[in-house]
């Protein structure tokens, strides 16, 4: 069971049951506790190579035992994510932790991810179970429904999970060439059914500087 | 007396004629009423040879004496602060961490190597605390800083808590700490889990341990 501790902590209450977390994030455990990396983020041979290959990297452990361990990461704060049977997107870096049933796997997002500033390519979590995703101050959920379209800031977003489309739209006009831009030159646009995490504090992207 | 905490990291301190408090150099902010500050050479309490001791344990972070009449605001590189209020027991914290304290609690300077012999040399490097750490003992409250907020977790005889030495702050009562390993072929090899080195605390009391890996 993952509870928020507070913001920035996360404690789960292992009953023998594993876990996956980022390496290093445990910073204290009672009970009987095992830290073993997975390589290759624990999806695989298979996916080891396509992590390898796509520079989604996961330096991912499996922590297995009983009682309570708690998970931090540079102060950051923690959302908790339920899933059922539906697809969590969400950047490797921005992952803390998952339920040991839960798949990840790595998935294409074209030219979104390019704007972000985080490779072309997206991790993803499938299953039923809870996951915790990290955000650099509190993130806020936003919902897309079929009316309610949403544009987000590539360097804001953190994940999204349901069934949305996503597309990238630019707002480059003569005026951002001649460096006189908004600093909103690009945008990513969510259509569909779901929710979004958006954190309120941006990366360093390309889209940024124009 | 005692601190009141104005915001998560900012706390206020009221003192009164007769009543001293200690604070690390400079973490004053502002302060209200007649209030002196005078930089305390010892590094603390105690006479000449508790100074040397810490000069020597490497444990005299720069302190300063607060006295007067009045409200003194402290805060310190926008960290955290968590004020514990002491009632006859010990405080075991690292001394660049302590933002001020009391001058009703008596400070000391603890040998880790007292404590479990070449495995407590080991664990005061791992944890990058050096082989010393400063203790607080008395009645009265003492302010704590860390990254990204503090939580307590108890610890009583019949459950140990693990600890990363990262994220470890401070810890108060009758407590063991002992740095357990859990090296396997896999640390060789580069391949570990990142929580190869663990500070397992036993006994009873509380440790405090910080949202973050990051030291001061």
């Amino acid at each position: 069971m993952f509870r928020l501790q507070s913001s920035k902590v996360l404690a789960v209450e292992m009953t023998g049951d594993a876990v996956k977390a980022k390496n290093g994030s445990m910073v204290a455990y009672d009970g009987e506790m095992a830290f073993k990396k997975l390589t290759g983020g624990g999806d695989g041979l298979r996916g080891m190579v396509t992590r390898r290959l796509t520079g989604e990297q996961m330096t991912v452990m499996e922590v297995k035992g009983r009682g309570t361990c708690w998970f931090a990461d540079r102060a950051s704060e923690i959302n908790l994510v339920t899933l059922r049977g539906e697809k969590l997107y969400v950047e490797s870096s921005n992952l803390l932790a998952a339920d040991g049933g839960l798949r990840t796997g790595t998935e294409f997002t074209g030219l979104r991810g390019a704007s972000q500033g985080n490779g072309l390519f997206t991790t993803t979590v499938e299953g039923s179970g809870q996951a915790a995703i990290m955000s650099d101050g509190p993130a806020v959920v936003l919902r897309v429904g079929p009316q309610y379209p949403l544009t987000v800031d590539p360097g804001a977003y953190v994940a999204h999970q349901g069934n949305l489309r996503q597309s990238f739209q630019s707002g480059v006009t003569f005026r951002t060439l001649l460096g006189e831009g908004g600093g909103e030159a690009f945008q990513i646009r969510f259509e569909g059914d779901g929710l979004v995490y958006v954190q309120p504090s941006e990366r360093n992207t390309i889209a940024g500087d124009v | 007396m005692g601190f009141r905490e104005i915001n998560s990291k900012m706390v206020e301190a009221t003192v009164a004629p007769g009543q001293r408090l200690f604070s690390q150099r400079g973490a004053m902010l502002a302060y209200q009423g007649d209030v002196s500050f005078t930089p305390n050479m010892a590094g603390g309490q105690g006479g000449i040879m508790s100074m040397i001791g810490r000069r020597v344990a490497d444990e005299d972070a720069p302190l300063m004496t607060v006295e007067g009449s009045g409200t003194v605001l402290f805060g310190h590189g926008g960290h955290h602060i968590q004020v514990i209020n002491l009632s006859g027991d010990t405080l075991c914290v690292e001394a660049d961490r302590l933002l001020a304290f009391e001058g009703t609690l008596e400070q000391g300077t603890v040998f880790l190597g007292a404590q479990g012999g070449v495995m407590g040399m080991v664990r005061g490097q791992v944890s990058g605390q050096g082989l010393f750490t400063t203790s607080l003992k008395g009645h009265g409250a003492v302010a704590v800083m860390a990254h990204g907020g503090v939580f307590e977790i108890p610890i009583t005889p019949q459950r140990p808590v693990h600890v990363d030495p990262q994220a470890y702050v401070a810890h108060h009562g009758e407590v063991r700490n002992r740095l357990s390993t859990a090296l396997g072929w896999r640390d060789m090899v580069g391949r570990g889990s990142g929580e190869a080195f663990q500070l397992e605390l036993s006994g009873s009391g509380a440790v405090y341990v910080q949202a973050s890996e990051e030291k001061l």
